[in-house]
This record gives structure tokens, C-alpha cells and sequence, in this order.
């Protein structure tokens, strides 16, 4: 039985997605069956994940793209 | 616009300027934000506006190898890198030096001593919409030592590739699993703490 604290570590790749071996996979959901904290930890961590992920950057303004192609023209 | 697309990447090896300024205008934000992870605010505008005089040289060898965007953004990384070694400076990223930052949440037996807490999460955004717990977590992304800093904001703020960053970076996939599993973990913390308490 894998320790709540494994579960932790290996949560990234649950939320991320990233493929994991059987035996682990089946591992960590036989834990999250019993475990509330752990449940808890995977689903929060998710939701803290998808709420950090930025939309496009917003374009650079006339004056930057400006300055940065009169660099290019200066540089030596 | 994409700036994947082929005719667009060929435009920009034949010396079109105005692809050039297409390019800057919708990536120099993102390459900024790159550096800021690595350096200070003017250390940072100083490494990218390098990086473009850089990338203007370099872009008719770019092969294509990789996406165009992940080669901005690893001259950018190089750029910041180069800074911080004239500072005398270099990114750690190896992490065996640090704690876990959940450490102290477990028994010895590694089972939770204190669990986390409930979040109100009212929506796919709730966690953020408070200006308060926003402000705390960018005081959090300002201690956090840069390598986990920088890979947050690869993977999880821009949403990179995870393969493409540990060439970016030339790190070890398990080196910047650990990196990016401290930088969640320190605002895990700070987020059940703030549920908790509605403080930093």
C-alpha cells in the first residue's frame, strides 16, 4: 500500500497526465479509494494547476516592437 | 497567428521585416515573462531585447527541429544564463539540496499528519479571482528559487511541452519533475494557508 506521501509525489503525473506503469496506476487508485486526504490533495492540486495556466500574452505595443526592430538595425 | 505555419517561418527566412515584427509583437511578452522568471525586471528586458538581435542573426539557420516557439524561448533561456554568469550567478537545478516543501505535513510513517484543508472552488477560476490570495502568490513566485520558478512557468503559466523543457533546459525529465513538484507543492501550501486563514 503505497504512503500518503508517495501519493503526493506521484499526484503531478495524475494531474499532468503523464502515462504511468499499471502497477502504479492501480496503486494510486486503490489509495484515493481509502483516502480522503489524498482525494482531497489530487483533486485541489488539479484545480490549482488549470487556474495557473495563462491565456495568450497579450501582443507587445507599437512603441516596444518599434524600439526592438531599431536594436536590431543598430546592433552591430 | 500562428507562428508555426510554415509560409509564416518562410517569410521570416527570406529577411521579411514585417514578419519579424509580427513575431516580436506576439512573443515578446511571453519571452519577457520567460526571463523574468531567471532575472530582475530590467535585468530581464535587457536578456530579450539580446535575444531578438540574437534570434534575428540566427533565424534563416533555424532547422525546424523543433517548434519555432520553443526555440525563441530556449535563446531567451541561453540569453538569461549568460547574464547571470557575467553577475556571477548560476541556476541551480539540481534539487537533492531542498525539502520537499509537504514535508512537514506527514508522520514519519508518511501518512498526513494534517491534511489539506477544503478549498472553496467555486468555478474553474474561484481559486484566483480573489486580488488578496493573487497578491500572495506572487510574493510566493518572488521566494521561490529561480530553477522552480522557471519551470512553472514553462510548463504550468505557458503551458510548454514537458520534453521540450528538458531540452530547453538540459535537465533530467526526473530533475525538473521534482523541480516542478516543489514549485506546486510551496503553493499548495500557500493556498491551504490562505483557505485557512485568509492570509499569506
Amino acid at each position: 500500500m503505497l504512503k500518503c506521501k508517495e501519493v503526493v509525489e506521484k499526484a503531478d503525473a495524475l494531474v499532468d497526465g503523464t502515462p504511468l506503469h499499471w502497477r502504479e496506476r492501480v496503486a494510486l487508485r486503490l489509495h484515493l479509494l481509502m483516502c480522503h486526504h489524498c482525494r482531497r490533495y489530487v483533486r485541489q492540486l488539479g484545480a490549482l494547476v488549470t487556474s495557473l495556466h495563462k491565456p495568450a500574452a497579450p501582443p507587445a505595443s507599437d512603441e516596444q516592437v518599434d524600439r526592438i526592430m531599431r536594436n536590431l538595425d543598430q546592433a552591430p | 497567428m500562428d507562428i508555426e505555419a510554415p509560409d509564416f517561418l518562410a517569410r521570416l527566412q527570406q529577411g521579411d521585416n514585417a514578419a519579424f515584427a509580427e513575431l516580436v509583437q506576439h512573443q515578446h511578452h511571453r519571452l519577457l515573462a520567460t526571463a523574468r522568471s531567471m532575472l530582475s525586471h530590467a535585468d530581464a528586458e535587457e536578456a530579450v531585447q539580446d535575444a531578438w538581435i540574437a534570434i534575428h542573426r540566427a533565424i534563416g539557420k533555424f532547422e525546424g527541429r523543433s517548434q519555432l516557439r520553443t526555440w525563441l524561448t530556449r535563446i531567451v533561456i541561453n540569453q538569461a544564463r549568460m547574464m547571470l554568469r557575467k553577475q556571477g550567478r548560476e541556476i541551480q537545478f539540481d534539487p537533492s539540496s531542498e525539502e520537499d516543501p509537504l514535508a512537514h505535513r506527514f508522520r514519519e510513517g508518511g501518512h498526513w499528519q494534517d491534511g489539506p484543508r477544503h478549498w472553496d472552488l467555486d468555478g474553474p477560476d474561484a481559486l484566483l479571482t480573489r486580488d488578496e490570495l493573487r497578491q500572495c502568490m506572487a510574493k510566493c513566485l518572488e521566494r521561490m528559487p529561480e530553477s522552480q520558478r522557471l519551470v512553472l512557468e514553462l510548463r504550468d503559466l505557458q503551458g510548454m511541452d514537458f520534453d521540450a523543457i528538458c531540452n530547453m533546459l538540459d535537465v533530467s525529465a526526473s530533475n525538473v519533475r521534482v523541480l516542478l513538484h516543489r514549485a506546486r507543492a510551496r503553493l499548495f501550501e500557500l493556498v491551504d494557508h490562505f483557505q485557512e486563514t485568509g492570509e499569506c
